[in-house]
């Protein structure tokens, strides 16, 4: 086990297991790497100028709105559509040069997972696993049992549901024995049960050294999972780095439960703090910008009370990364 | 990766049915009745095989419904990865697109050439074994295979059948000793019932009753001239003409396979494909094999279903409906004339550029 500081996140090891330590991949510090990445249907760019950079080892979120670009980013990187500019590698491998080494050590779920529904889901992994590494027919029980389907594993796809498919779709990704998990919306169809047994999942293959990179909808399990994020936003890379430094620059409300929420606001704006205050029916809340120290909050308290207001409760809310995700795309209120 | 395309194609219910139904179940049911028919009534209903039985299954159901079965199952290979979504599950593995194409030629003709085989087979052995024991010839019941000497000795036994059901022309130049003896013999057909033409020179008297020697050596003279034509009347298909049908039979598939797997690779759809290839056979090819189009003839000659119809193992009827008949030739006088050369080239012309477009839109398409 050793340390590391890629992920800058919670889970900061990474871990030598029997089964990737055969596993070499191409030094560097990156899962992922993209520089100027640029793809284009027609006069739509889907993705423009992307530089991201996966750190090796830990759960990456990618984030974004609608028609933001996600997918189109994930299917450039395995090699399921064609770059129009830039340069990319995956595991330390360039891509498209060295993909068919690089992708043989990755795992994907792009967009909905489908399979062959006439054939059962144990069959389906088997056709998978024949076009891989000959070992990696050995894995097919192994990673059934994993997601939970084995019970179901020789039932035909056609009567999964599609929380099924979404399992499976992750064991097609785990016969491979993947350094690297691309996985698009894993959360989709799963009732919370199984999204929690996926959040689980998740990190329980961080933990082996693995690299997950979670494109996902579901702000809340991001942030529940992730390391890491990455903003896109009109096929741009708005933002990226770990979570907690990300959410240290967001703002800070501070919900002030007082009497006279007028006057109190007046006082307030009288005063030096820079802060947006907006009046509420039981008192104030109030934006302050990044960075701000606790003698501030303890300022406004003492303004309000030599002021005659009687406050009742002075509460500081940390942003979310839901909250802080509206803030900087451009989509206000409409994550996807 | 074969053997799992292999399962993923035979696991297909549907199409499976239908490929086992037309390539065994039709003609399996049609001799099985045959075989019921004559074992019933065989007076009524003839033996089940037989040459004859053999050429008009071979070259007019087999090897038509033969390509399309397997031409939808190309079309299926080709398709289903794409429309059921696993074919970006198969790129993300990191094996080669052209790989992955490939794998599915031998898959799809691992099925495909044992079910033709085993059809084939039924049809052989039913032909075979169910077959006449007396050659029909012109409706004379004949020994089969004698040489010419033994035909002219059972024509002797019998001269009254031979004289007036053979199937011969006398012209002035036989002889008037030879003509009389026909003219004089009584066949009970009336004015147009035999099949023979003899002109009776005018102003002679009708000749005597002929003697039973006369009679004789006129018979042996008919299957003298016969025998050509009587040589070429088998009971049942040789062996050489079983192993030639097949492997064309096989051939015939392999195409349609091959063929139908490209296209739908290239446009992506089963359905047009299928369309299109079922339009291929049983239209475009029948008008231009048959049709001289002045201009265009080379380009008639591209058509994969002329060459591989010039391919045809001899006295087999033409499987679209037109020439010969049992022993009578396949009526290649009414087909747009082509070389082996030219018919071999275009076939491998077309297997490769099929293959090849197959495989490139493969290559370059967006998963």
């Amino acid at each position: 086990m050793a340390e590391t500081d890629s992920c800058h996140g919670r889970r900061m090891t990474t871990h030598t297991l029997p089964d990737i330590s055969d596993r070499q991949a191409a030094d560097g510090p990156w899962a992922v790497e993209t520089h100027g990445l640029t793809k284009k249907f027609g006069a739509n760019t889907a993705v423009n100028g992307v530089e991201l950079l996966v750190p090796r080892g830990c759960a990456f979120g990618y984030l974004g709105p609608n028609g933001a670009g996600k997918t189109t980013l994930i299917r450039v990187l395995l090699g399921l559509t064609h770059a129009d500019a830039g340069s990319m590698s995956l595991l330390g491998y360039d891509v498209p040069r060295h993909r068919a080494t690089a992708l043989a050590r990755v795992g994907a779920i792009v967009d909905e997972p489908r399979f062959h529904g006439h054939l059962t889901g144990r069959q389906n992994l088997q056709i998978l696993a024949a076009a891989r590494e000959p070992a990696a027919r050995q894995r097919i029980g192994p990673s059934l049992e994993r997601v939970g389907i084995l019970h179901r594993a020789d039932d035909r796809v056609s009567k999964y549901s599609m929380g099924m498919r979404q399992r499976l779709g992750v064991a097609a990704c785990l016969i491979g024995d993947p350094l690297l998990l691309i996985l698009d919306e894993p959360m989709n169809g799963l009732d919370p049960a199984g999204m929690q047994d996926m959040r689980e999942m998740i990190l329980s293959l961080v933990a082996e050294g693995r690299t997950v990179v979670l494109s996902s909808h579901l702000l809340d399990e991001v942030e529940r999972t992730c390391d890491a994020v990455a903003i896109v936003d009109k096929g741009n890379v708005i933002r990226q780095g770990p979570i907690s430094e990300l959410l240290a620059g967001a703002s800070v409300v501070l919900q002030v439960e007082c009497s006279e929420p007028d006057r109190a606001a007046t006082l307030l704006d009288s005063t030096t703090i820079g802060a947006q205050i907006d009046i509420e029916p039981q008192g104030l809340a109030i934006t302050l910008p990044s960075g701000t120290v606790r003698g501030v909050i303890a300022e406004i308290n003492r303004v309000l009370v030599d002021g005659g207001i009687s406050v009742y409760r002075l509460q500081e809310i940390q942003a979310s990364l839901e909250s802080w995700f509206l803030s900087v795309t451009s989509k206000l209120g409409a994550p996807e | 990766m074969i053997a799992t395309r292999i399962m993923e194609l035979r696991k297909r219910r549907g199409l499976m049915i239908a490929l086992v139904a037309v390539n065994i179940g039709i003609p399996t049911v049609f001799l099985t009745i045959r075989l019921l028919t004559h074992a019933l009534a065989p007076a009524s209903y003839g033996p089940a095989g037989g040459y004859d039985i053999y050429t008009s299954l071979v070259a007019r159901i087999m090897f038509v419904f033969g390509f399309i079965v397997a031409a939808t199952l190309g079309c299926t290979a080709g398709s289903v990865d794409l429309s059921e979504g696993m074919f970006r599950h198969l790129v993300v593995t990191g094996r080669s697109r052209l790989a992955l194409y490939l794998a599915r030629i031998p898959a799809g003709l691992a099925i495909v050439v044992p079910i033709v085989a085993i059809g084939f087979t039924v049809v052989c052995a039913v032909c075979v074994f169910a077959a006449p024991t007396q050659l029909n010839y012109n409706g004379v019941h004949v020994p089969a295979n004698l040489s010419r000497p033994t035909l002219e000795s059972w024509a002797a036994d019998h001269p009254t059948e031979v004289i007036c059901d053979f199937p011969y022309n006398l012209g002035p130049s036989s002889g008037a000793s030879l003509g009389n003896v026909v003219q004089a013999v009584n066949c009970n057909k009336g004015p147009n019932g035999g099949t023979r033409i003899f002109k009776q020179p005018p102003g002679v008297q009708p000749p005597p009753q002929p003697t039973e020697a006369q009679m004789r050596n006129t018979a042996r003279t008919i299957a003298r001239i016969s025998y050509v034509d009587y040589s070429r009347q088998f009971l049942y298909p040789s062996n050489s003409l079983m192993i030639e049908s097949g492997l064309w039979l096989e051939l015939e598939a392999a195409i349609g396979f091959i063929v139908g797997l490209g296209l739908a690779s290239l446009i992506g759809q089963r359905t047009v494909a299928v369309v299109l290839m079922i339009v291929l056979e049983l239209i475009l090819t029948p008008i231009v094999s048959m049709n001289v189009i002045p201009h265009l003839i080379n380009a008639q000659r591209a058509v994969v279903g002329l060459a591989t119809t010039h391919l045809e193992p001899g006295d087999l009827p033409l499987p679209f409906g037109g020439g010969g008949g049992p022993g009578g030739g396949r009526g290649m006088g009414v087909l747009v004339p082509e070389s082996t050369t030219v018919a071999v080239c275009v076939i491998v012309a077309w297997l490769v550029v099929w293959t090849a477009l197959g495989a490139w839109r493969m290559m370059t398409r967006d998963a």
